[in-house]
C-alpha cells in the first residue's frame, strides 16, 4: 500500500508537469499579453514584471524560468492586481472553493447512495419513477440554469416568509453554504444516483445475497453488510472524477451566488490574460485534482479486498 | 419406519412473468428421514431447486407464490415462516448450500467473518466467540491452516475450498436438515468427490439429514438412502436407492439410465438419449407431463394424470403402466409384487 502509494504519487507530480507545460505553450499560442490589455499599465510594472518573468526572451528560457519558479512553489504576482502574489490569492481564494466543493461531493456521494439504494429496492414501482425522473431532469439542466433557478426560488421563499431562513448569496456562515453545495452537487447526485441504482439491482439478485438469506441474516443487516458495500464500489470509482466535473462547475455557481471562491479569480484571469494567476490557478487545481483521484484509489483498495495495492 | 423430520405435502409453486404464470413445482410430496440423505433428482427446470428454496423461503415473492401445501418440520408447518417456538429456521434449523461456490460468497468480506455471521445471528455469540467457533469449523470442513484462512476472502480460495467454506457455514449452527443444492456441479471430479466424503463424514458426526439436488446418478449412488426423481415439476418416482437403480418403476427413470454413459467396453459407445424436451409449465399437460416423450404412453396418459401406485414399501411410481388393467408389457419396469431379488 505504501508503495502503491508513493508509485502514484509519483504519477501524480508527472501529472502536474505535463498539465503545466501544456498551460504554458497554450497560453502563449494566445494572441496578445497580459501587458498589453486595454488598462494601461505604467511603465514601473512593467520594467518589474519583465524584468523577474523575462517576458522579452525566448519562449524556451522563458518555460524554463517558469518551471523553475514552481519548482519552488513561486507561482510569482499578478500582471493585473498590482502586488498581488498568486500564492496570496490562492491561500485567500481556495479554501472557499474547496469548502464548497467538498460539501457538494459529501452531498452527491450519499445523496447517490441513498436515492440509488432506494431506488433499486422500489423498483418498477412509484418512488423509483419518480426519483429516475428527477435524476433524468438532474442529469441534463446544466448547473448554472439550476444555480439561477435555485436562487430565484430562494428569494421566493425569503420574500413569502417574511425573514431571511437562507441567504440569497454571499459567503461566511454554514447557512450560505447549504444552497451553493447543494446545487453544485445535484448533477453529479443524479449521476451518482444512476450508477447506484443499477449497480445495487444487480448486485440484490447476487448468488451471496441468497447466501446471506439461508444462513437467517436479518434484511437490514443484509442490506447494510452485503449489499451496500459491494454496490457502493462503482461509485467510489467514479467519485475521483465527479471530483473534477464539480470543481469546473464550482466556477459558474461561485459567480452566481457571489462566493469571493477561487473560480472568480480564474475566470477573470483567462479574460484578462493574467499568465500568472492562470498558471498559478491551473497547476494549483490540477495537483489537487490528482491528490484527490489517488485519494479515491487508495479508498478503494481499502474497501474492495480483492484489489491489490502494489 | 421412524417419524420424518421434514414431511412434505402436495407443494406447489407458480411464478407470475411477463409471459404468464409458470407452475414450476406441481404437487410434490416427500419425506426426510433423520440421519438419512434424500436425493433429489431430474432435468433443469423440473422443478428441483424452487422446492427446496420454497421451504427455505428464498423464494422470491412476488412474483413467487405458494398455491398450496405445507412442509412440517418435526411436525410444525415451516411454509412462509421465519421461525417456529421463537428458533429461527434459515441457518438454525436448516442450513443450505448452493451450486456455485465462487459467487455465493460475499466479495468484500472475509471468510471467517462470513462464517461468525451466522454464529451470532442466531447464537448471540460475540465477534470474537464467533470467529474463533468459525476457525474451528473451517478446521473440521478440514480446511488446513484454519486459521490464517478464515482472515482471507473469497477471491483467494479455489472453488473446492469456497465449497468447503460454504459447508462450514451450513453446518455452524448444527442445523436438523442441510440442503445442498447441487454442490458439487461446478466442480470437477476429484474435488467432488472430496466434497462428497467432508458431507458424508459431517453426516455421520452431526447425524444430520441431508436433501441433495444433484442430475448426476452417480452421486445420487454414492449419497443417498432415498430418491427423488421429479419431471415436469412433480414427483414420477421415489424409492430407496436400490429401488431406484435396480427396479425403475417409471418410464422416465428407464430413460435417464439409458442416458447415463457406462464404463463397459462392450457396450454400444453412443448413448441412448430422451427424445423431445419437457413440456411447457406455463400450459402444464392435462395427463402426465412425461407421456410426450414417453415410448409407452396411451391415451389414458395424455387425459388422465396418473396416480401414485406403491410397487413396494417406500417404493411409489406415477405411471399409468402400473394400473391392473393395463397390458403393456414392458421388461424394464418393476411392477408392484414382482420379486425382489438383490
Amino acid at each position: 500500500m505504501g508503495r502503491y502509494a508513493v508509485k502514484r504519487l509519483i504519477q501524480g507530480v508527472i501529472t502536474v508537469w505535463f498539465i503545466a507545460t501544456a498551460t504554458f505553450f497554450a497560453m502563449h499560442a494566445v494572441p496578445g499579453d497580459p501587458l498589453s490589455g486595454d488598462k494601461a499599465l505604467t511603465e514601473k510594472i512593467r520594467a518589474n514584471l519583465e524584468a523577474k518573468y523575462g517576458l522579452d526572451q525566448p519562449l524556451m528560457t522563458q518555460y524554463a524560468i517558469y518551471l523553475g519558479n514552481i519548482a519552488q512553489g513561486d507561482f510569482g504576482i499578478s500582471f493585473t492586481q498590482e502586488n498581488r502574489e498568486v500564492n496570496d490569492i490562492i491561500r485567500e481564494h481556495f479554501p472557499v472553493s474547496a469548502t464548497l466543493g467538498i460539501l457538494a461531493i459529501v452531498f452527491a456521494g450519499l445523496g447517490g447512495v441513498l436515492w440509488g439504494a432506494l431506488t433499486a429496492i422500489y423498483r418498477n414501482r412509484l418512488p423509483d419513477t419518480i426519483i429516475m425522473f428527477l435524476v433524468i431532469l438532474g442529469i441534463s439542466v446544466p448547473s448554472f440554469v439550476i444555480a439561477a433557478l435555485g436562487q430565484l426560488s430562494l428569494v421566493n421563499i425569503n420574500e413569502w416568509t417574511g425573514v431571511s431562513i437562507l441567504p440569497v448569496g454571499g459567503w461566511g456562515t454554514v447557512w450560505h453554504m447549504i444552497v451553493p453545495s447543494m446545487v453544485l452537487g445535484l448533477g453529479t447526485m443524479a449521476y451518482l444516483t444512476r450508477l447506484m441504482r443499477s449497480s445495487m439491482l444487480e448486485i440484490i439478485n447476487s448468488d451471496f445475497v441468497r447466501t446471506a438469506k439461508s444462513k437467517g441474516v436479518p434484511p437490514t443487516q443484509i442490506f447494510t453488510r452485503h449489499q451496500l458495500r459491494n454496490a457502493i464500489l462503482p461509485v467510489i470509482t467514479v467519485l475521483g472524477p465527479s471530483i473534477a466535473t464539480i470543481t469546473t462547475g464550482g466556477f459558474v455557481v461561485e459567480i452566481i451566488f457571489a462566493i469571493p471562491g477561487l473560480g472568480r479569480y480564474f475566470v477573470q484571469a483567462v479574460q484578462q490574460l493574467d499568465y500568472t494567476v492562470i498558471m498559478g490557478t491551473t497547476v494549483f487545481y490540477g495537483a489537487f485534482l490528482v491528490f484527490m483521484v489517488i485519494l479515491v484509489d487508495l479508498i478503494y483498495g481499502l474497501i474492495d479486498p480483492r484489489v491489490r495495492l502494489e | 419406519m421412524a417419524e420424518p423430520i421434514l414431511s412434505v405435502n402436495d407443494l406447489a409453486v407458480e411464478f407470475d412473468t411477463y409471459g404468464g404464470t409458470v407452475q414450476a413445482v406441481r404437487g410434490v410430496s416427500f419425506d426426510v428421514q433423520p440421519g438419512e440423505t434424500l436425493a433429489i433428482v431430474g432435468e433443469s427446470g423440473c422443478g428441483k431447486s424452487v422446492t427446496v428454496q420454497s421451504i427455505m423461503g428464498l423464494t422470491p415473492m412476488p412474483p413467487g407464490r405458494i398455491t398450496s401445501g405445507n412442509a412440517l418440520l418435526n411436525g410444525v408447518d415451516i411454509l412462509g415462516r421465519k421461525t417456529i417456538n421463537g428458533e429461527d429456521i434459515r441457518g438454525d434449523k436448516i442450513g443450505m448450500i448452493f451450486q456455485d461456490p465462487m459467487t455465493s460468497l460475499n466479495p468484500t468480506m472475509n471468510i471467517g467473518s462470513q462464517i461468525a455471521e451466522t454464529l451470532i445471528v442466531h447464537r448471540g455469540y460475540s465477534k470474537k466467540q464467533a470467529f474463533a467457533r468459525a476457525v474451528e469449523l473451517l478446521d473440521m470442513s478440514k480446511i488446513p491452516e484454519a486459521e490464517k484462512r478464515a482472515k482471507q476472502y473469497p477471491f483467494e480460495f479455489s472453488g473446492g475450498m469456497l465449497q468447503r467454506a460454504m459447508i462450514a457455514m451450513a453446518i455452524a449452527c448444527e442445523p436438523e436438515i442441510l440442503i445442498a443444492d447441487e454442490p458439487t456441479t461446478a466442480l470437477d471430479v476429484t474435488i467432488q468427490a472430496q466434497i462428497l466424503d467432508l458431507l458424508n463424514d459431517l453426516q455421520r458426526e452431526n447425524g444430520m439429514s441431508i436433501i441433495l439436488i444433484t442430475h448426476d446418478l452417480g452421486v445420487v449412488a454414492r449419497m443417498a438412502q432415498e430418491v427423488l426423481v421429479m419431471y415436469a415439476g412433480q414427483v414420477v418416482e421415489r424409492g430407496s436407492v436400490d429401488d431406484i437403480f435396480y427396479r425403475p418403476g417409471h418410464p422416465y427413470n428407464l430413460g435417464l439410465h439409458a442416458a447415463m454413459p457406462t464404463n463397459d467396453p462392450e457396450a454400444e459407445s453412443r448413448l441412448t438419449p430422451i427424445d423431445g424436451s419437457p413440456p411447457d409449465l406455463f400450459h402444464p399437460p392435462a395427463g402426465c407431463g412425461y407421456c410426450a416423450r414417453c415410448p409407452y404412453s396411451m391415451q389414458v396418459c395424455i387425459d388422465t394424470p396418473p396416480p401414485t401406485y406403491t410397487l413396494s414399501e417406500g417404493h411409489e411410481a406415477a405411471c399409468w403402466l402400473h394400473h391392473e388393467s393395463n397390458t403393456q408389457v414392458v421388461p424394464e419396469i418393476h411392477h408392484a409384487g414382482e420379486a425382489v431379488n438383490d
